[in-house]
């Protein structure tokens, strides 16, 4: 009898244990192809969406997402940045670990990978200089940031980086900078900001909404600055040194964009699209 | 019977020699750049002067900075940082270093009505500028110095024109 209950109890605990870790992975999963990302491109006035290891563009005015051919190594690896320069409609980065850096210069048709000169292809975010369209940085991980002054040619290993993770780097022209602007660090904790000759990172000011998923900046204002998190989208007038909640619908955004007319775009943990032209107060669907 | 010398190789004592002179060569450039930036050098005195005269009461005598210069102060003020390996004046230009002693800098998130690193053109020279700077250089180490004169190529000092002593 004692044999019997000790095999029934082992058993339920093997059993128990299994399903603990199958829902662990799983949620890891979800969490890994639910990996999304929004930019908006100036000069195309168009959208690059991140969903499901795919990179995606609409038009400002379009229904449609219309999927951009990809290299076969993104496959290999999670595609986690898309960024573009300023001044440029042909060209287009995007970047994620085991990725490395590629660029596209004819707007998707073909790619180079940049990640000759850099440590690893463990890139995990990618922005484009907001004035210098052939200033790049990637942030490397376990390594630090590293910055390219000739499209990815060449990169220069320029600071360690914030001590926690970065999942989205956001370059700013906001004034104040000795250098020629700032850039945002967006971690799951907290988003941070360094003067782009990096000269030390700063926590921005207190924001106590859970995790932080993604940041974006006004164009026109670059001291107002957006951040998405779990508890909904706060904002700061003062380029981040203090938050202040957006009394708003409660929409919860794992991705944010502005464009230089001032429209919000987010999309929701399901990867839609919402939009927001009252500065994130009411979000609708464009596409419903 | 000869056989034909292959001309693509070298003789081996011109290979020792080849690889002790590229030895002698590197070494050698590492030595006078430490020599240079000696602080125990003439050409650095005069900014080491300038540099306790005017930056160690902030800045530290030995440019260790003030503590907690990490992070802003209750009044959003940056404490001076230090000059050596451990903080980031390295990673500035020539052009930047001189323009931030010269003009001074307000750090955005500074409430206070002071500046966050003072204006020197008023009270120092072009030339007692450039000798501090090259004064900061002997703090570091290297590889900073590698980075920094990278930094400079494009962003060097400015060209001006000196008033000569009277």
């Amino acid at each position: 009898m004692h044999m019997i209950v000790s095999r029934f109890l082992r058993v339920f605990l093997l059993t128990g244990l299994a399903a603990v870790s199958f829902g662990s992975a799983i949620t890891a999963l979800a969490t890994e192809e639910g990996l999304l990302a929004l930019q908006y491109d100036v000069t195309g006035k168009r959208l690059f969406k991140i969903e499901a290891n795919q990179l995606f563009q609409r038009t400002d005015e379009g229904l449609v997402w219309n999927a951009i051919p990809l290299p076969e190594d993104v496959n290999e690896g999670q595609l986690r940045a898309v960024s573009v320069p300023s001044t440029d409609p042909q060209a287009l980065y995007i970047a994620g670990p085991s990725i490395g850096v590629q660029r596209s210069t004819d707007n998707g048709e073909t790619w180079q990978e940049l990640s000759a000169n850099l440590p690893s292809r463990e890139v995990t975010a990618l922005t484009v200089h907001r004035r210098q369209d052939e200033t790049l940085y990637a942030v490397i991980a376990e390594n630090g940031i590293y910055q390219s002054q000739d499209a990815g040619t060449t990169w220069k290993k320029m600071d360690s980086g914030p001590s926690q993770k970065v999942n989205r780097l956001v370059h700013s022209d906001m004034e104040g900078s000795m250098q020629t602007g700032w850039l945002y660090a967006v971690s799951d904790d907290a988003v941070r900001l360094s003067m782009d000759c990096f000269c030390g990172w700063r926590p921005t000011g207190e924001l106590d909404a859970g995790s932080v998923y993604d940041m974006a900046y006004s164009l026109d204002n670059p001291k107002r600055v957006y951040v998405a998190t779990q508890q909904g989208l706060w904002r700061s007038e003062t380029g981040g040194q203090e938050w202040q909640p957006v009394a708003g619908d409660g929409t919860v955004l794992v991705a944010l964009t502005l464009s230089p007319k001032g429209t919000l775009y987010g999309l929701n943990q399901k990867g839609e699209l919402l939009r927001s032209e009252d500065e994130g107060q009411s979000w609708a669907y464009p596409d419903a | 019977m000869k056989t034909k010398a292959n001309p693509g190789l070298i003789p081996m004592r011109k290979r020792w020699f080849f690889a002790l002179w590229l030895t002698l060569m590197v070494v050698g450039h590492a030595m006078a750049e430490d020599r240079l930036f000696s602080s125990n050098t003439p050409q650095l005195e005069d900014g080491k002067i300038v540099y306790r005269q005017y930056c160690a009461s902030c800045h530290g005598t030995q440019g260790e900075g003030m503590p907690n210069w990490e992070g802003q102060n209750a009044l959003g003020e940056l404490p001076a940082p230090p000059h050596g390996p451990e903080g980031h004046t390295w990673k500035h230009s020539d052009a930047m270093l001189y323009r931030i002693i010269a003009e001074g800098w307000r750090d955005p998130w500074n409430k206070t009505d002071r500046l966050t690193m003072p204006a020197y053109q008023e009270i120092l020279a072009p030339t007692e500028i450039r000798d501090v700077v090259n004064y900061l250089k002997s703090l570091w180490t290297q590889e900073q110095r590698r980075h920094q004169a990278d930094e400079s190529a494009e962003n060097p000092f400015p060209i001006q024109t000196e008033i000569p002593p009277e």
